[in-house]
């Protein structure tokens, strides 16, 4: 399926890697780069999860897994596209500025269930960190997903779910 | 004297309860939602206490109110006491170490979960109640403070809240619990609406005036429409509740605070 074809409202389920990543490790990402230096994780094809796992129990691939609130990062947003971002995946409403920049670079926003932690963590079958690692729980990890389910918040035409 | 370890067991039981177990009045409304996500949000609660996985990846912060009655004799401070035990429960259970040294300057995790804020109260008596909230970063950011002219009326105050929850609601995963802080001074008034938000659903404040105000607001939010998640099925609050203080001439301080659809949220006592 292409990002361009989604339209807001629309449910899916969706299998295949995901980037975890948050506030701090946002931030860190942006120093890197406006240093003109090459940022530690290849953003190109990926989507974006805003989350920050709880500790990982022993024999599970991750522990505890959801969504943060997307409208901290808005800042952030134009970034993580310029860096190759197709799509973000985190909890509630975001800002216009953050619609425009999705209308702009033909990308889109999904929003997963918050406070499900557990049950969603039983979708995540592989999980490892790739950057920043002394950042515990805010690190940069690779996930694989299964059957993640998700719904359209912001499409690439800049049409949105959430009531202005 | 009440013993530490005492409290300790209690507290730590009641805290891991909080974050594994889905608090039953949340229960019975969640029960009945069969909006976007319904399924996931049913799942979640039964395996979190199969496999005692936190309900939530944010495991919060720990905010303890306590009640210390003025004949209780302890063998610590409270504070480490309830410390220590928010220490244990967070390094015991795949919980998430949220919390950083120094909020400016070197974020850096404290791998404990703790401090834990600890607000302290002198009541009559020989009984402590410690009551707590497991509170989120998400629910926690929307806290907000207006000092309102003091010839404000009913409903500009009713105004402030509705617009705030309108334009913010949805990003502290509603439904929500509302807690507002009418009066005193302006930490008081937060601190008020910590407290509305320690008391369940179907309590209302004793003073009739303000148990209206409560319906009233209770109603205007859920004409709002944010509905569970954002995503506009189902009620957008459970409940709203205030606390009131006498106040300054001059000021009407009004704090409004929510806690999400989780509701984790504890309360124990000891007699000494």
């Amino acid at each position: 399926m292409r990002i361009e074809d989604l339209k807001a409202g629309q449910e899916i389920r969706y299998s295949g890697k995901l980037i975890v990543m948050r506030d701090q490790a946002q931030r860190r990402l942006k120093e890197i780069v406006d240093r003109g230096e090459e940022p530690p994780v290849d953003l190109r094809g990926q989507i974006v999860f805003y989350a920050g796992p709880a500790k990982t129990p022993s024999g599970k691939p991750v522990g505890a897994i959801g969504p943060t609130t997307s409208a901290r990062m808005d800042d952030y947003l134009e970034m993580l596209f310029k860096l190759g971002a197709i799509a973000t995946i985190g909890k509630g409403k975001r800002s216009k500025k953050a619609i425009e920049a999705c209308k702009k670079w033909k990308r889109v926003y999904f929003v997963t269930p918050s406070g499900t932690a557990a049950a969603l963590s039983k979708r995540v079958k592989k999980s490892r960190v790739l950057a920043f690692e002394d950042l515990g729980p805010e690190a940069i990890y690779e996930i694989e997903v299964e059957d993640f389910p998700l719904i359209v918040a912001i499409d690439s035409n800049g049409n949105t779910i959430f009531k202005e | 004297m009440i013993n530490k370890h005492v409290i300790s067991e209690k507290i730590k039981k009641a805290i891991i309860d909080a974050n594994i177990k889905i608090n039953p009045e949340v229960e019975e409304i969640i029960e009945r939602y069969e909006g976007p996500f319904s399924d996931i949000i049913k799942e979640n609660y039964r395996v979190s206490k199969e496999e005692k996985l936190p309900l939530c990846q944010d495991t919060g912060i720990v905010e303890f109110f306590v009640f210390i009655g003025h004949e209780v004799k302890l063998e610590e401070p409270i504070e480490e006491t309830l410390n220590r035990a928010v220490g244990e429960v967070y390094s015991e259970y795949p919980f998430r170490y949220s919390i950083v040294t120094d909020p400016l300057f070197e974020r850096i995790n404290t791998g404990t979960n703790t401090p834990a804020i600890v607000h302290i109260f002198q009541v009559k008596g020989k009984s402590l109640e410690i009551r707590f909230l497991v509170k989120g970063g998400g629910s926690e950011n929307l806290t907000v403070l207006r000092m309102m002219t003091p010839t404000s009326d009913v409903e500009k105050v009713k105004e402030f809240v509705v617009e705030h929850i309108k334009e913010h609601g949805a990003k502290a995963c509603p439904p929500l619990h509302v807690g507002i802080g009418i009066g005193g001074t302006a930490d008081k008034a937060l601190l008020l609406s910590k407290l509305a938000l320690t008391k369940s659903f179907e309590e209302r404040n004793k003073d009739p005036k303000y148990a209206e105000l409560e319906k009233e607001l209770e109603e205007e939010l859920n004409f709002l429409g944010i509905g569970f998640q954002g995503l506009g099925k189902g009620i957008t609050v459970y409940s709203v509740h205030i606390e009131h203080f006498p106040t300054h001439i001059a000021t009407l301080p009004v704090a409004v605070s929510v806690d999400c659809y989780l509701c984790r949220r504890g309360k124990v006592t000891f007699e000494d």
